[in-house]
């Protein structure tokens, strides 16, 4: 793996090399690269098997993490390729091409955390949810509880007591601090 | 292509679909041409909730698309807002039939990410009921190919066994059908008294199973008829498409994470996972029926080699503020369905950042099966699907 | 192609219609839920404490803590008790699991019928079910299986031999490591801040110390508290004897958790932190008499309040009983510095060695003052008035420590017994073992009280360190007499005491005459509590005074007497605790602000 990461390094600007296990591997690179490097280990590294793309969404920098992790069949080993793209007007450059499950991946994106893919096969089709008119769900921002409070309404009766306080009511209730 | 029986109709394919410039069919609904049909969500045929858009042209499929979210409950966002340990009860839902995968997967990057060590005692344990839940699996997969071709007998002994491997899950974890059993640093308990002889006449049963199922399903002119040289997977699309686990193995590709990347007690097993040459609908499912061979023996490996007793728990920081620092990891188990992964990320507080599960399904049922129902009959529609294994609940989440 | 045998084999099928169906027949009555299963929930309601865990743990929030008829709100127990809603529940028993008394658990029904939805949430344990006898059920599982560690973090001290002669600290202190693994214990429920004398917001600074934010922690300790050095050393954290970890495990350990707080910050930083480089005057003057903890606590709120404070200690130095009556290796004298020096910092004057009365009257301090608050302790020893007590060679403890602290001369026998078995004789018996071992190389001093070790007022670590540096502690006897021969102490007369209290709850010991000891001694030190000098308040005053039960002065929940200018508390209110000063010190400086703003 180590040998590898430092062929890779050779032709690819690879940073935070992570070694997460013998047989697992996360690298950056940045967003132009993103897809040479997965092209290149899949045409050269022998990593033909593509595992999944993922979303993370650091909304504190400002950014997503896009991951794309791949598999060596052969080696039995994985690699996870980071890219950080910006968290507005969010878009990649599609690799629905070099596998046919991406465009799959790459359409939840979309619709989930409102990453554009253009190019890629039905992307603005709406993939699981129907008639959403909210933000793209699994961004940060969006809280699930609130938009549950808004949404349903609360059953009746329920009401809970911070032991603490409760106990400071009932045992000295004139303490101020 | 298609072979040369009675129940066969060769279609004249030339005309239909027209294509364009470009290679899009050109499906003009007006043209009466061609029909649309929804098969599902709410379908015998469906395993679970899910729905298939198909363009039809006589009994011919042209297109399909799958359609999910009718299960949608926003497990993976929900977890982003739950405490580590909190996330066990909201996992397992992902994936109803075999929840297990879920406990283990994520116990097991907790653990990576905390650096815990199981002690030994668990790790058999965790094997156990990750066998156990493949087995329950398989119990009502095998017979429920036969099912899609409206064999149903097959699919009331499955269904009656599996109950039984229920029955044996109830006595060990508590729970029918979602365990909560594996939670970070081991699990909650040691095998109740009396578990392996109860265990032992459940398999014995299931040896009658297997070779009754043989009998009525594989060797059964009808089913062969129906299954034999349908829903073929082409070897050169495993990697195009992904393909996992039993679909892939059936394609001649060893893929088994047991094999591949041991983990738990694998290595102290002696198992061979089956592969084959030749992917239609009746390999497929005779390759699940030799899986389920293997995982009684499996069980009954484990049922001879699990310490008597032993600490089942490492301990662990407090769960109600266990924090994890920045990092990630990719943890994958075997399930009936092939490869199951979680991909994790921690961020340093006592919620996860992120957690993703890629399930067989995700492919399997959505661009491979969309693939595959190009030119196929509509009556074999729900069998093509039953034996890619699809299951839309681990697709959306 | 098709074979025969394809045709006819699945025909063998229909040997199963020979076979006996499978189905239960009364499934209602028939299958009853596994020994683990996890169904509908109980609570042993006497054995909950209404922590409130469970609901933190439930994902689904299906908890709410609610009160319940019949059950107090008292020390250590809520009063509440969990009320569990059915339509949110997923039976995944994590609220077993975490239950810190290990009350709750689950009975193995999973049949109900009812066509009221409402009835689906209950409170287990109150709202009686037909479950509740089930034996069957998910219970924790045991062993070495806990969501929270039960085991203290390792506290470093000295070797008993290490410190048996000599008067520094033996309790090294939390390093950081061992902080955090102890604050991980934690279960934030705050059942303990209501024990605490002074409500200290124990689990807020439990937190800091988890999330390594020391300061978040100083400001916490200092909301309720001025002497965290001190009480972080030796308050006698009754909230540790709630403490719900201490349920199952040990509880946490909440008095070093504090010291470690205040051991981290530097001196020169507490002002920063605490937000008090810039107090402002609010012009009116305090006068305290007693530089005591809860002398010091009122001057410390009132300081924080913009009062110009001034105290008035008989003694060279501050701190009193802290000072006087401690000793150095429970309580070293730089930490208490540490403490005061801050409170001085904010403006407060203490004028050393002035006797209330004698130097300056209590009607002086009034004309003077806007208010006066006495926080005096309790330094005359009482006396067991046995035969012989009157020699020269029977001594007052408390007369002792102030010597040792003083820095002055005392007698050292070489065989000493001390007559007490609170914390004061703990710690003038390894006081004096010390100083026997410095002097002899060996000790020999005996500890003996009234009450019997499973009664012994003391700390427990007290009695077990006093053992370890080779002092004798044998509880349980009466003192009859010294014996005296020849004008010097030969030893102390006991007798077996069976009990202290009569039926009525009153002091009435009674002995068994016919099992007597005897303990050799040239020294006799009596350790059998103190009482309160409070000569500095003159006649005059004294008859304007309510008085209360037991001849104590009446005061009110601020501390305030019925002369409104005169605000007493610490010891002489409440009995000898420093974390009891610092409340009622706290309490006091909030009655002088009621007081002097309604004056105007
Ligand atoms: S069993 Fe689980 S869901 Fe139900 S109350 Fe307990 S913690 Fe909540
Ligand atoms: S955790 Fe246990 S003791 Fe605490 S409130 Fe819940 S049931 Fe009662
Ligand atoms: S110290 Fe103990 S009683 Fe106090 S909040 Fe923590 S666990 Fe609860």
């Amino acid at each position: 793996m180590e040998q590898l990461i430092n062929k890779l390094q050779k032709s690819f600007k690879l940073s935070d090399v992570k070694h997460q296990r013998e047989n697992l591997t996360f690298v950056t690179v940045k967003k132009d690269s993103a897809l040479d490097l997965v092209t290149h280990c899949r045409d050269y590294e022998g990593f033909s098997h593509f595992v999944l793309l993922s979303c993370v969404d650091w909304i504190e920098d400002g950014k997503f993490q896009l991951t794309y992790l791949l598999n060596n069949p052969s080696g039995k080993f994985d690699l996870g390729i980071r890219t950080f793209i910006s968290r507005d007007n969010a878009s990649m450059t599609s690799a629905h091409l070099l596998w046919r499950q991406i465009a799959t991946y790459q359409r939840e994106l979309k619709e989930m955390y409102g990453i554009d893919f253009p190019g890629s096969p039905r992307v603005d089709e709406s993939f699981i949810l129907e008639g959403w008119d909210e933000i793209p769900p699994m961004r940060r921002e969006f809280d699930t509880k609130k938009y549950s409070e808004d949404t349903y309404f609360p059953r009746e009766g329920r009401g809970s007591n911070d032991p603490a306080t409760y106990m400071k009511s009932k045992l000295y209730p004139d303490d101020e601090k | 292509m298609m072979k040369n029986s009675i129940f066969n109709i060769s279609p004249d394919r030339s005309k239909y679909p027209e294509k364009d410039a470009e290679g899009n069919l050109m499906v003009d609904l007006d043209s009466q041409k061609y029909v649309k049909l929804w098969q599902g969500p709410q379908h015998p045929g469906v395993t679970g909730n899910m729905s298939l858009e198909l363009t039809i042209s006589g009994d011919e499929i042209i297109q399909a698309k799958t359609h999910v979210g009718y299960l949608h409950r926003g497990f993976e966002k929900l977890m982003e807002r739950r405490k580590y340990i909190q996330c066990f009860p909201t996992c397992i839902r992902m994936c109803v039939a075999e929840p297990d995968y879920n406990e283990y997967n994520l116990a097991a990057g907790i653990e990576e990410l905390s650096g815990i060590e199981v002690p030994e005692m668990a790790q058999w344990l965790r094997t156990l009921v990750l066998e156990m839940a493949r087995l329950q699996s398989l119990l009502r997969v095998v017979p429920g190919q036969g099912g899609t071709f409206a064999l149903g007998l097959g699919v009331q002994w499955g269904v009656y066994l599996r109950d039984l491997i229920l029955d044996l899950f109830e006595e060990l974890t508590g729970g029918r059908v979602y365990h909560m059993y594996i939670l970070p640093g081991g699990v909650r308990g040691l095998l109740p008294d009396g578990f392996k002889k109860r265990m032992e006449e459940t398999l014995k049963k299931i040896d009658e199973f297997v070779v009754n199922i043989d009998n009525l399903m594989f060797s059964n002119a009808v089913f062969k008829q129906r299954a034999k040289d349908v829903g073929i997977i082409q070897p050169e699309w495993i990697d195009q498409f992904g393909i996992v686990g039993p679909n892939a193995r059936s394609a001649g590709f060893m893929r088994d994470v047991r094999k591949d990347y041991p983990y738990l007690v694998y290595d102290q097993l002696d198992f061979e996972p089956m592969t084959m040459n030749y992917s239609d609908i009746y390999n497929r499912a005779r390759l699940r029926w030799h899986d389920l061979i293997m995982t009684v023996d499996l069980i009954r490996q484990i049922m001879a080699k699990i310490p008597e007793t032993g600490d089942i728990k490492a301990p662990t920081p407090n769960v109600l503020h266990w924090k994890i620092p920045r990092n990630e990891t990719y943890i994958r188990s075997e399930s009936s369905r092939g490869e199951y992964g979680f991909y994790m990320v921690s961020d340093g507080t006592d919620k996860p950042r992120r957690i993703n599960l890629r399930g067989p399904s995700y492919v399997h049922a959505i661009s491979l099966l969309e693939h595959m129902l190009i030119n196929a009959n509509i009556a074999d529609t729900a069998a093509i699907m039953v034996s890619l294994q699809t299951c839309p609940p681990e697709i959306e989440r | 192609m098709t074979s025969l045998k394809d045709i006819l084999s699945p025909f063998t099928a229909w040997k199963n219609v020979i076979l006996e169906p499978v189905t239960i027949k009364d499934p209602i009555n028939d299958r009853p839920g596994a020994a683990r299963y996890r169904g509908f929930h109980k609570n042993d309601i006497t054995k909950c404490i209404g922590c409130g865990t469970c609901e933190d743990i439930c994902e689904n929030e299906a908890i709410d803590m609610v009160p319940v008829e019949g059950i107090e709100t008292k020390d250590g127990d809520s009063g509440l008790r969990p009320k569990i809603d059915y339509g949110r529940c997923c039976w995944c028993a994590l609220c077993v699991d975490v239950c810190t008394t290990n009350s709750l658990s689950m009975s193995n029904e999973y049949k109900w019928i009812d066509t009221d939805p409402d009835n689906f949430r209950f409170i287990p344990g109150v709202d009686k079910k037909s479950w509740d006898d089930n034996e069957a059920g998910w219970k924790k599982p045991e062993p070495n299986y806990e969501f929270y560690g039960l085991k203290r973090a390792e506290m470093g001290e000295l070797h008993p031999e290490e410190r048996d002669h000599s008067f520094i600290e033996f309790i090294k202190g939390y390093s950081k490591q061992q902080a955090q693994e102890e604050a991980d214990r934690c279960v934030e429920c705050g059942i303990c801040t209501a024990t605490c004398p002074a409500h200290m917001g124990i689990p807020d600074y439990i937190r800091a110390i988890r999330n390594d934010d020391i300061e978040e922690g100083l400001r916490v300790l200092y909301e309720t508290n001025p002497l965290p050095e001190i009480c972080g050393r030796i308050c006698t954290h009754k909230c540790e004897s709630v403490c719900s970890i201490g349920h199952k495990g040990e509880p946490l350990s909440i008095r070093w958790l504090k010291r470690y707080i205040a051991d981290q910050v530097e001196s020169e930083h507490y002002k920063k932190i605490l937000e008090t480089e810039n107090l402002v005057k609010n012009g009116k003057k305090v006068a305290i008499i007693g530089a005591g903890p809860s002398g010091l606590s009122a001057a410390y709120y009132l300081s924080l309040l913009g009062y110009e404070c001034t105290i008035f200690e008989k003694l060279p130095e501050a701190g009193g009983m802290m000072r006087y009556g401690i000793p150095e290796y429970r309580l070293p004298y730089d930490q208490i510095d540490k403490d005061i020096n801050y409170i001085l910092s904010l403006g407060v004057e203490i004028r050393y060695n002035v006797n209330i009365g004698s130097d300056i009257t209590l009607d002086q301090l009034h004309l003077d003052y806007d208010a006066v608050f006495a926080g005096t302790g309790l330094h005359l020893g009482r006396s067991t008035r046995i035969d012989g007590s009157d020699h020269e060679n029977v001594y007052q403890s408390i007369e002792l420590l102030r010597k040792i602290t003083l820095g002055e001369e005392i007698h050292v026998a070489e065989k000493i017994v001390v007559i007490g078995g609170g914390n004061v004789a703990m710690d003038i018996t390894r006081s004096l073992a010390r100083l026997q071992k410095i002097k002899y190389g060996k000790v020999q001093t005996l500890a003996t009280s009234l009450e019997t070790e499973d009664k012994m007022p003391a700390d427990r670590e007290e009695v077990v360190e006093a053992r370890e540096e080779g002092a004798i502690i044998d509880p349980g006897w009466a003192p009859q007499s010294i014996e005296i021969v020849d004008g010097k102490v030969k030893g102390l007369h006991v007798t077996q005491c069976l009990s202290l209290f009569d039926a009525t709850g009153a002091f009435n010991p009674q002995c068994n005459l016919d099992n007597k000891k005897f303990f050799e001694a040239d020294m006799v030190v009596e350790s059998i509590g103190q009482g309160m000098d409070l000569g500095y308040i003159s006649e005059n005053i004294k008859d304007n005074l309510t008085m209360g039960p037991r001849g104590r002065i009446q005061v009110d929940k601020y501390f305030q007497t019925s002369l409104p200018w005169l605000f007493l508390g610490g010891d002489i209110i409440q009995g000898p605790d420093v974390i009891h000063g610092i409340a009622n010190g706290h309490q006091a400086a909030r009655g002088i602000d009621n007081y002097l703003n309604a004056k105007g």
